[in-house]
C-alpha cells in the first residue's frame, strides 16, 4: 500500500507540472484528492488493515494529501503569474504613437481679453452694462461735452446712418445711457464695437473697447488711480507699471491719458515703444460735471471717473500679435494659436 | 441650553409671542437652535365629567359611566376604583393614542366603550396607577388638558457660545433680552431671615485648595421636610428637562437653572466631624457618586471632603455618601466656585457631564455664589420649613475687584460708522449690568459687574453696543445695481464655451454687410433681414449696411481658408445683427452662426476619417438647445432658401422660429466659390433668451433602482419617421420606459426596397421598484403589438 501512495504520489506531481490552465488544475484535483480520488479509495480501503498498521497508513495517506494540495496550490501560483506574464506581452505597445486628440476650438483672441477684462472687473464689484451699436448724435456726442463744431463729429470720421444717427465712435455712450437710467452709485463696465471711417495699417474701421465708469459720493481721482493699476497688474503683470500725461477729452475734466510701461522691452526701449518704454492704453478722467448737469446728476453731491481702453490693442500687445489686420482675417491657423 | 418660555418671560416686562423673543434671542446673540412645544401630548386629553356611573353587569370590578366631554356624552367602561359620578376627569376620546396604543371604540363584555378615562401614568404625568386622575371641581368641562394644567409651554434649545457664561441662566438670558428690547427687567425679590444660633457651632469649613476653589460658601437650615415640590416648581424643572426629586434637590436644579450658578445640598449629619474639608483627591482615592459609580480619583481633581471622606466631587457630582433622603432633617447648602479649567479636566477625564459641570467649566463669576446661596435658602425657608441658622461660612481668599472699562465714543463711530450719542451708550450698557464711573473727554469708563469676564477691552464694549443698536440697522451703501443681465451675460459665455468644446472657433468679422449677400443667399424681399441700417459714408459698396445675417461671413471666412489649405473648418460667431424699420435706431439682437465642413474629426491612425455631416450639425444645435433648458422644441423642415431641400430644418420654440439649421445647398455654395458640403447652424439667441428667462439646473433624485435595457429590432417601411416611431413607443408607458437609444440601421441584403432595418435599446426604469422580468415582458409585448399595428413591422 505504501507503494501505491508514493506512485500516486509521483504521478500527480508530475501531471501537475505539466498543467497549464485553471481547469486542469481542477480536474486533477478532483482526480487526486476529490470525492471520488484515488487517495479518497484508499483511504476506504483502510478498514481491511490491522489495527496496528492503521494509524501508520493513516499518517502517509494525509501527508500525501497534504503535500498534492500544496502542489495544486503552488502551480496555481505559477499558472497566474505565467498569465499575467502573457498579458503584458500582449498589451505591449508602441508609446511613441500619436494619441487620441480630442479637437478643442478657440475663442477669438479679442474674446479672451474681453472675458479677461470683465472678470477682473466683475470681481472688484462692477456690473457690465450694454448699449446700442447704432447710434445718435446726442449720447454719442452732445451728452459727452462734444460740441457742434467739434472736428471730431466731421462726416469724415464717423459712419452715418442719417443726419443724427451713426455708429458710435466710443462706447462713452453707454455711460451716458446708464446715468440716464440709473441713480449713483454706479460702478460699470461696458464693452463693444465701435466704428470709425479710416481703414489702414494701424486703424481698422471697426474696433473694440471697454469702458469704465464709476459715480458716487466721494469718488476721487485717487481710486481712478488705484483701479487702473490694479487692472494693467492684473492684466499684464506685477511688473507693469502705468502713468497718466495730462491731455484733453471734452467729457472728463481733469482728463489724463494712460500709458504702462511697455511689455516687450519693460521700459529699455524698443521698436514696439518707438524707444520710449511707454505705451499708450487709453483714456481716464474725472466726470466732467457738465456731463452730469446734462443728465440731471448733481455734481455737489456725486463726483465719478471714466475711462475707456482699447480692447484690440491690449489683445495685440497681451499676445504679441504684429498686425492688427490679423485680428479680423479669421485664418485658421491664427485663430488656433489662441487655446 | 433649555429655555422655557414662561419662565424667561416672567423676568421681562413685556408680552412677547414665542415667535418674537425667538427673533429677539438671535438678534441679541444667542442662537435658537430648536423650539419644542411642551404640553402637546396633554392636549390630546379633555377635561370632561363623569355624569353617571353604575356596575358593569357583566363584572363587579368595571363601571359604566357616562362622561360629558362638552360637546356630547360618551358611554365609556372603566376599571378604576374610584370612579364616580361628579368627578371632573382626563378623558381620552377615540383616537388619542397614549404610547404605542390607540385608543379605539371597543365591545367590552358586551357594553360599548367610546374613549378612556386616564390615570397619571397613562397620562405621564407620574407613576401613579392607583386610580383615575381626579381633577379639581371647577376644572371646566371640554378645555384641553394641557391647558388647564397650565402644561403648554415652549422650550427653546439655545446654544450659550463660550464667552457668556451670564447667560447659563435664564434670568441671565432675561437681562440680555431685556437690554435688547430696552424693557424693565423684573429682578426676583430675594430676602432671608436668619434665627439665633451661628452656623459655626455646627459646621467648620477649611479651604486646603484655594487655587482650585477661589471661593466656597455653607449655608445650613435645620428641620427641613423632605417632600415632593409643589406643582409650579416641578413644571418649571419639567419644562427645562430636569426631572423633580425632593423639594430640596429641585430648588438647587431650580436656583441653578435661574442664575446660572450651581448649588449642592448635603446631608449635615452624613458629615463627618462637622467640618467640610475641600481639598485635593489623594491618588488612587476612590468617590462614590450618585450616579451609582465609584470614580477613582488622581491628586489634580478637587474634592468636598468630610473628616474622613469625600461628599462630592466639587463641582461635578455629589457623592452618594452625604445626599439628601427622605430621612434628612438639617441640610447645608454650598455655593461655591472653582477654577474652570480643573473641572473641565476632571469631568472629561471621568467622562462626567452634569448641568453643574457644563456651567463651571464655563468660567462662573466667584460674586454670584452670594446671590444663589440666599435664592435657595428663601425657597428652602418657604417650601421645606426649617430654621437657617445665622451668618454663613465664606472661604474667598482673593476677592475679585470689579474691572474699569473706558471707552471713547469717537471709536464707536469710527468703527461701526453709526453716530451713537454718550447717553445713548450709557442706556445701551447699564441694562447690561455696566456702571459709569467716570466722564472725560471722548471717555467713558465702566464698572464692569462680575459675571461679564468677556467684557475686558474698549472693542468688547463696542461689540454690546452695536449688538444692542443691531447689526442690521447699520446702513449698508453698495446695492446691487440691477444694471447688468447676468442671465444673458452668463449664457452667452456658455453658448460660446460649448461651441469651443466642440471644436470650433470663433471668428470675429467687420459688422458691416453687403446688400448682395442677401440676393445670393436667395433672401425673399420681403423677409425681416432685408430690413437693413444703410450707411450713408460707407467704406464701399459691400460694406454698405450693417449685417443682417452672419452666414456670408462665416462662408467667406471658410472660403478664405480653404484657399489656404485649411479644409477641415468648424467655426462660429456670436455677436449683435442689425436690422431697421422706421424705428429712429436700430434693432440690435444677440446671434449665433456657426459652419463645419470638411472631415469632423482630426486624422486618427486607429479610425477612418469621415465627414461631417447633417446629424453633427444637428448634434450641436440639440446641445445648445439643451443648455439653454429648452425640452421641447419643434423641428420642422426648414423654409430657408440657402440650404438644399429636404436636408435642413427649422427650430421653433412657443411657435416662434429661432433658428435653423441644415446643408447649404450646393448651387449656393458655388456662388461663394465652395465646393466641398457646408453644414451651418442659425441661432436666434436673443429671441432664446427672451422666451427662455431663467436656465437653471435642478436637482431631481438619482434613481435608485437599477435600469433594465431590452433590445428590439424590426424592419420597417421607410415612410415612417423615427420621430413617429419613437413617439409610438414612449405611448406605450411613459414613466417605465425612460430612455430609447438607436444603435443600429440597417439598409442592403434581405431587407425589402424602401424599407429599413433598426435596432432600439429600450431603458426601464421606476423610482419606487425594482422592475421585474414580467414588468419588463408586459410593456414590451404591448410595445410590439403597437408597432405593429401602427407600422406593420417585422420583428427580426
Ligand atoms: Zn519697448
Amino acid at each position: 500500500m505504501k507503494e501505491e501512495i508514493t506512485r500516486v504520489l509521483e504521478a500527480a506531481r508530475s501531471e501537475i507540472k505539466k498543467a497549464d490552465s485553471m481547469h486542469d488544475l481542477m480536474q486533477l484535483k478532483s482526480r487526486y484528492i476529490g470525492k471520488k480520488s484515488i487517495l479518497n479509495g484508499l483511504m476506504q480501503k483502510l478498514g481491511t488493515l490491522s489495527k496496528e498498521e492503521r494509524p501508520a497508513f493513516g499518517k502517509i495517506l494525509n501527508e500525501a494529501k497534504v503535500q498534492i494540495s500544496e502542489l495544486l496550490l503552488q502551480r496555481d501560483q505559477e499558472i497566474k503569474n505565467l498569465k499575467y506574464k502573457k498579458t503584458l506581452k500582449k498589451e505591449a505597445l508602441d508609446l511613441t504613437m500619436p494619441s487620441r486628440k480630442r479637437e478643442i476650438g478657440t475663442l477669438h483672441p479679442i474674446t479672451k481679453v474681453w472675458q479677461e477684462i470683465e472678470d477682473i472687473f466683475i470681481s472688484m464689484g462692477f456690473e457690465v452694462a450694454e448699449g446700442p451699436d447704432i447710434e445718435d448724435e446726442f449720447h454719442n456726442f452732445d451728452a459727452l461735452n462734444t460740441p457742434q463744431d467739434h472736428p471730431a463729429r466731421d462726416l469724415s470720421d464717423t459712419f452715418y446712418i442719417e443726419d443724427d444717427v451713426l455708429l458710435r465712435t466710443q462706447t462713452s455712450t453707454v455711460q451716458v445711457r446708464v446715468m440716464e437710467n440709473h441713480k449713483p452709485p454706479i460702478k460699470i463696465i461696458s464693452q463693444g464695437s465701435c466704428y470709425r471711417n479710416e481703414n489702414d495699417a494701424s486703424h481698422s474701421p471697426m474696433f473694440h473697447q471697454v469702458e469704465a465708469l464709476v459715480v458716487d459720493e466721494g469718488v476721487t481721482f485717487a481710486d481712478l488711480r488705484d483701479i487702473m493699476n490694479i487692472f494693467v497688474k492684473k492684466m499684464f503683470g506685477e511688473k507693469i507699471e502705468s502713468r497718466f500725461r495730462p491731455h484733453f477729452f471734452p467729457f472728463t475734466e481733469p482728463s489724463a491719458e494712460m500709458d504702462i510701461i511697455c511689455v516687450k522691452c519693460l521700459g529699455r526701449g524698443c521698436n514696439l515703444c518707438k524707444g520710449s518704454g511707454w505705451l499708450e492704453l487709453g483714456g481716464a478722467g474725472m466726470v466732467d460735471p457738465n456731463v452730469f448737469s446734462m443728465l440731471g446728476i448733481d455734481s455737489e453731491k456725486y463726483t465719478g471717473y471714466a475711462f475707456g481702453l482699447g480692447i484690440d490693442r491690449i489683445a495685440m500687445l497681451k499676445y504679441k500679435i504684429p498686425d492688427m489686420r490679423l485680428l479680423f482675417e479669421n485664418d485658421i491657423r491664427f485663430l488656433k494659436q489662441f487655446k | 441650553m433649555k429655555i422655557s418660555y414662561k419662565w424667561l418671560s416672567q423676568y421681562i416686562d413685556i408680552d412677547l409671542s414665542p415667535e418674537e423673543l425667538q427673533t429677539r434671542m438671535t438678534f441679541a446673540g444667542l442662537e435658537v437652535e430648536g423650539v419644542e412645544k411642551l404640553g402637546e401630548d396633554l392636549n390630546q386629553y379633555i377635561v370632561a365629567e363623569i355624569k353617571k356611573c353604575k356596575t358593569h353587569p357583566g363584572s363587579d370590578h368595571l363601571s359604566i359611566c357616562q362622561v360629558n366631554n362638552g360637546s356630547d356624552t360618551k358611554q365609556v367602561i372603566c376599571g378604576a376604583p374610584n370612579c364616580a359620578a361628579g368627578q371632573k376627569v382626563a378623558f381620552a376620546p377615540v383616537g388619542v393614542s397614549i404610547s404605542d396604543f390607540k385608543i379605539k371604540k371597543v365591545k367590552l363584555r358586551g357594553e360599548e366603550s367610546f374613549g378612556m378615562i386616564c390615570s397619571e401614568k397613562e397620562l405621564g404625568i407620574s407613576d401613579n396607577h392607583d386610580g383615575i386622575l381626579v381633577l379639581p371641581d371647577d376644572a371646566p368641562i371640554g378645555e384641553k388638558l394641557g391647558t388647564y394644567l397650565q402644561q403648554d409651554d415652549i422650550a427653546f434649545e439655545v446654544e450659550i457660545t463660550p464667552n457668556r457664561p451670564d447667560l447659563l441662566g435664564i434670568f441671565g438670558v432675561a437681562r440680555d433680552v431685556a437690554a435688547v428690547l430696552n424693557v424693565p427687567l423684573i429682578i426676583p425679590e430675594i430676602s432671608i431671615k436668619e434665627t439665633g444660633e451661628s452656623i459655626a457651632k455646627h459646621l467648620a469649613l477649611q479651604n486646603d485648595a484655594s487655587e482650585l476653589c477661589t471661593r466656597y460658601t455653607a449655608r445650613m437650615i435645620k428641620g427641613v421636610t423632605i417632600k415632593e415640590s409643589p406643582a409650579w416648581l416641578k413644571q418649571r424643572l419639567i419644562s427645562v428637562g430636569l426631572r423633580p426629586i425632593n423639594n430640596i434637590v429641585d430648588i438647587t436644579n431650580f436656583v441653578m437653572t435661574e442664575f446660572g450658578h450651581p448649588l449642592h445640598a448635603f446631608d449635615h449629619k452624613l458629615i463627618k466631624d462637622k467640618t467640610i474639608i475641600v481639598r485635593r483627591a489623594k491618588k488612587g482615592e476612590k468617590f462614590p457618586a450618585l450616579d451609582e459609580q465609584t470614580y477613582t480619583l488622581e491628586k489634580d481633581d478637587l474634592v468636598i471632603a468630610d473628616a474622613v471622606k469625600p461628599i462630592a466631587l466639587a463641582g461635578i457630582i455629589g457623592g452618594e455618601n452625604s445626599h439628601i433622603t427622605k430621612e434628612t432633617k438639617d441640610i447645608v447648602i454650598e455655593a461655591a466656585n472653582f477654577l474652570y479649567s480643573s473641572i473641565r479636566k476632571t469631568a472629561g477625564r471621568l467622562k462626567i457631564s452634569t448641568d453643574s459641570s457644563y456651567r463651571f467649566e464655563r468660567d462662573i463669576a466667584d460674586e454670584t455664589a452670594e446671590l444663589v446661596s440666599q435664592r435657595a435658602c428663601q425657597l428652602i425657608l418657604e417650601l421645606a420649613g426649617g430654621k437657617l441658622l445665622e451668618g454663613k461660612l465664606d472661604s474667598y481668599p482673593n476677592p475679585v475687584e470689579n474691572r474699569i472699562v473706558g471707552l471713547r465714543p469717537s471709536r464707536v463711530k469710527k468703527l461701526l460708522t453709526i453716530t451713537v450719542s454718550d447717553k445713548q451708550i450709557i442706556n445701551y450698557l447699564e441694562p447690561l449690568g455696566l456702571k459709569l464711573s467716570r466722564r472725560e473727554t471722548d471717555l467713558l469708563k465702566f464698572e464692569i459687574p462680575p459675571y461679564r469676564k468677556d467684557l475686558v477691552r474698549e472693542i468688547d464694549l463696542i461689540e454690546e453696543i452695536i449688538r444692542l443698536h443691531g447689526y442690521n440697522s447699520v446702513e449698508s451703501f453698495l446695492k446691487p445695481q440691477k444694471i447688468m443681465d447676468k442671465t444673458t451675460f452668463y449664457t452667452s459665455r456658455k453658448i460660446k464655451d460649448i461651441l469651443v468644446n466642440n471644436g470650433f472657433s470663433e471668428v470675429i468679422n467687420w459688422n458691416f454687410g453687403d446688400p448682395s449677400d442677401l440676393n445670393k443667399l436667395n433672401i425673399p424681399t420681403d423677409d425681416e433681414r432685408r430690413n437693413n441700417a444703410e450707411l450713408k459714408n460707407p467704406l464701399g459698396s459691400s460694406f454698405s449696411i450693417m449685417h443682417s445675417m452672419l452666414i456670408p461671413q462665416l462662408l467667406k471666412n471658410a472660403l478664405f481658408n480653404i484657399h489656404h489649405g485649411q479644409k477641415n473648418l468648424k467655426l462660429f460667431e456670436q455677436t449683435k445683427v442689425f436690422t431697421r424699420h422706421n424705428e429712429k435706431l436700430a434693432t440690435e439682437k444677440i446671434h449665433l452662426s456657426a459652419l463645419i465642413t470638411g472631415n469632423l474629426h482630426p486624422v486618427y491612425w486607429k479610425e477612418d476619417q469621415y465627414p461631417a455631416d447633417f446629424y453633427d450639425i444637428k448634434g450641436i444645435v440639440e446641445e445648445i438647445l439643451n443648455a439653454l433648458d429648452i425640452s421641447n422644441p419643434v423641428f420642422k423642415v426648414s423654409s430657408e432658401k440657402f440650404y438644399q431641400p429636404g436636408l435642413a430644418v427649422d427650430v421653433f420654440l412657443k411657435e416662434r422660429m429661432v433658428g435653423s439649421f441644415g446643408k447649404i445647398d450646393s448651387k449656393i455654395a458655388s456662388k461663394y466659390d465652395i465646393e466641398q458640403p457646408l453644414f451651418i447652424l442659425d441661432i436666434k439667441l436673443q429671441d432664446i433668451f427672451e422666451l427662455q428667462k431663467s436656465v437653471k439646473p435642478v436637482f431631481h433624485d438619482i434613481p435608485k433602482f437599477p435600469p433594465v435595457l431590452r433590445d428590439l429590432s424590426f424592419v420597417i417601411s421607410k415612410k415612417y419617421s423615427y420621430n413617429e416611431i419613437l413617439n409610438s413607443i414612449y405611448s406605450i408607458n411613459k414613466k417605465l420606459i425612460t430612455k430609447i437609444e438607436l444603435f443600429d440601421e440597417y439598409i442592403g441584403k434581405n431587407i425589402k426596397d424602401g424599407y429599413r432595418s433598426l435596432t432600439f435599446s429600450l431603458v426601464f426604469s421606476s423610482d419606487t421598484k425594482t422592475l421585474t422580468d414580467d414588468n419588463i415582458n408586459n410593456i414590451l409585448q404591448k410595445v410590439i403589438e403597437k408597432l405593429k399595428n401602427d407600422f406593420n413591422i417585422e420583428m427580426r
